[in-house]
């Protein structure tokens, strides 16, 4: 195949094409839709998912995974309200909050590395124990005494143009993200472990370490999304972004992202946010509920799957004609 | 020999027995501290409420030895348990075993539906199961519109099912202990259920052993489905309303039964009864923090440790097996013949 066809058939021109096409109906679905104010509360009610969606990114191109980050989330929102009702400035709830959120990542990490044990199993464990943790420590009480510029954290946009706040967070985060994953050696190193454990480990990589790294940052950007997240609501509760862990995964996985790590790109990722932002957005102006969007959701990752796997399919059915068909 | 190992030597190499032997210290600890928990009433309400999770974890444990995982669960159990509700509701004499009968052939097609994409079109279970879930649970939300079916309702038979006792026992927990039994027995002892095993634990090898891989991944997920389908019929018989949003955490719920009851999350290895095992221990624990009037806010605290508490052990566990297992190696020499042969390492 000759080099911009190859490119063509990638998955990122794909999810473009899926971009564009979103655009156009949704614009057609409603004269609202593609008016600046529209698209900015669009992308300020995608920030949580897709502040998270960038650590989630490195943890699955790594091969492991992190089904705890609604319960982070919920942990560091519950941190920043007991600070807040201690009454603290609400400067030190949101440092409490990034502190408790990379003290729950690492310690996601260290049971994953220094116990041997499959990230899967030790993130549903500690996504039980961390949203009891912020259970115990917030009862069913709820915070909302944020001053008024912390909630333009959530909502508000800058200053004479229609960027959310959360978007000026996020865009800096992504670009740090990507040049990490795609432009450093460190990054190289996640695709390695990821595809060859063994061998990334042999060849020199410092396996642990690049592993407890992305679940430190997985915490981190958890509690970015915390505080995001408690200003969009302008409300901290025990109960924030339960079940956040689904859509960060759909969007991760519509991304492109091998779920069982070693391929992905920021990108695709970027795009696929895009995407569920805009989709859920338009359905919501054609007066479509929440939960009709969710199947909508479901059917956009299951469909695009079955593209991907169709592929599958007929190779499989090509190897076995072939060999149904008689040599010589 | 120094005890433990002597200790371990014979019974406790069972992983059932450890996870008894673990069920019965956590009981004596919460009967300790609260005599009432022995009492037969309480007991029936622990049995009761380990019955619907312990028959999810059931066809969820067939799903991870095959080296899948299926997230829907919950979403099944809820849509199955709202229609059959909603057509009771609608043909109040209508017999129970057609009710019986529209909550598993629910189940049954969603479970077709998973395994269709996973073993069709090869998609990851992890992600078609995530993506099954959001359309099912979305599904039902919608279907049901916010409505929810009472008891009141309905016609008594119906929620008389969870009252029936046969010889002192619920009927809801024979009917437990009798599927897990059989469903043991049948990873057990039958070829498809030792196929399963095949799958986890080397599905490359599988196939190559001619085991016709789709076919028993298609299996595994339709099972899970039809349990789920079951299950959905006995939760409305049981807490009598029905609504579109129950069982919200129930994945993770079996998921947690079944890894604590000693099956790897990689495939290939534990079996059902652990499983089920799992399921009444977090009954347990459940019915524990209640009775010792420990704040509830600290159910999910102290079910997450359980949760780590007993992956460690079990990693503990399985490196202490193999490593003594690679010292008896090493201190009894090989057979010179087997030694010789070229592929002995294997």
């Amino acid at each position: 195949m000759s080099k911009p066809v190859a490119w063509l058939t990638r998955w990122e021109v794909f999810l473009l094409i899926v971009l564009i096409v979103t655009l156009v109906c949704g614009s057609q679905a409603s004269r609202y839709f593609l008016t600046t104010s529209n698209l900015s509360i669009a992308l300020a009610g995608m920030m949580p998912v897709a502040i998270v969606a960038l650590s989630m990114t490195l943890i699955i191109i790594t091969g492991e995974i992190d089904i705890s980050v609604g319960s982070i989330i919920g942990l560091c929102a519950s941190a920043m309200a007991v600070c807040l009702e201690q009454g603290l400035p609400v400067e030190v709830a949101m440092l409490a909050g990034v502190a408790v959120g990379m003290l729950a990542g690492f310690i996601n990490g260290a049971i994953v590395v220094f116990g041997a044990l499959p990230s899967l199993v030790v993130t549903i464990g500690t996504l039980a124990l961390y949203r009891g943790m912020a259970q115990i420590a917030l009862k069913e009480r709820g915070v909302s005494n944020f001053p008024e510029w912390y909630q333009d954290i959530g909502f508000g946009t800058v200053a004479g143009t229609p960027i959310p706040w959360s978007l000026t967070i996020f865009l800096p985060m992504s670009a740090l993200f990507a040049i990490y994953l795609h432009k450093t050696h460190w990054g190289r190193a996640l695709f390695a472990i990821g595809n060859n454990r063994e061998a990334a480990r042999f060849s020199g990589i410092g396996v642990k370490r690049a592993i407890l790294g992305v679940f430190v940052a997985s915490g981190i950007m958890s509690s970015l999304a915390a505080i995001v997240l408690t200003a969009y609501l302008a409300s901290a509760r025990s109960d924030t972004a339960i079940g956040l862990e689904l859509p960060v995964i759909t969007a991760v996985v519509l991304g492109g992202v091998n779920i069982f790590g070693g391929a992905g790109t920021l990108v695709g990722v970027f795009i696929a946010l895009l995407v569920l932002a805009f989709v859920q957005n338009a359905l919501g102006l054609a007066g479509v509920t929440p939960e009709e969007q969710q199947i909508v959701t479901g059917v956009v990752l299951v469909a695009t799957l079955i593209v991907f796997g169709s592929s599958a399919v007929l190779k499989n059915a090509r190897a076995s004609l072939g060999r149904l068909r008689p040599r010589g | 020999m120094p005890w433990p190992a002597r200790f371990d030597g014979r019974l406790l190499r069972l992983q059932e027995l450890r996870l008894l032997l673990a069920l019965g210290i956590i009981g004596l600890a919460v009967a300790l501290r609260e005599p009432r928990f022995l009492g037969a009433a309480n007991l029936e309400q622990v049995a009761l409420s380990a019955t619907l999770v312990c028959i999810v974890a059931v066809g969820e444990a067939l799903v991870i030895i095959a080296r899948q995982v299926d997230l829907s669960v919950g979403a099944i159990v809820a849509t199955s348990a709202f229609v059959s509700a909603e057509w009771l509701e609608r043909n109040p004499e209508g017999s129970l075993v057609f009710v019986l009968l529209i909550g598993c052939g629910v189940g049954l097609a969603m479970g077709a539906g998973n395994a269709l994409l996973v073993a069709l079109f090869r998609i990851p279970a992890i992600i078609a199961t995530l993506g099954t879930l959001a359309i099912y649970r979305g599904g039902v939300i919608v279907y049901a519109g916010g409505r929810q079916i009472s008891a009141t309702v309905l016609p008594d038979s119906y929620g008389h099912i969870a009252d029936i006792h046969i010889l002192g026992i619920p009927l809801l927990v024979w009917l437990a202990t009798l599927l897990t039994i059989a469903v043991g027995a049948a990873a057990r002892f039958t070829r498809t259920g030792r196929n399963l095993y095949s799958l986890g634990s080397n599905p490359e090898g599988a196939r190559l052993a001619g085991i016709n891989e789709p076919g028993h991944i298609a299996l595994v997920f339709v099972l899970s489905g039809l349990l789920c389908g079951l299950v959905g019929v006995l939760w409305g018989a049981r807490f009598g309303t029905v609504d579109a949003v129950l069982a919200p955490d129930l994945n993770l719920q079996a998921i947690s039964a079944v890894v604590v009851g000693g099956v790897s999350i990689f495939g290939g290895s534990g079996t059902v009864y652990g499983a089920a095992i799992g399921a009444v221990i977090f009954a347990v624990l459940q019915n524990g923090v209640q009775l010792l009037g420990i704040n509830q806010f600290w159910l999910q605290a102290v079910v997450g440790t359980a949760i780590l508490v007993t992956v460690f052990l079990y990693s503990f566990f399985a490196r202490r097996t193999e490593r003594i297992q690679r010292e008896q190696r090493r201190s009894r020499p090989e057979p010179a013949r087997l030694a010789a042969r070229p592929d002995a390492g294997i």
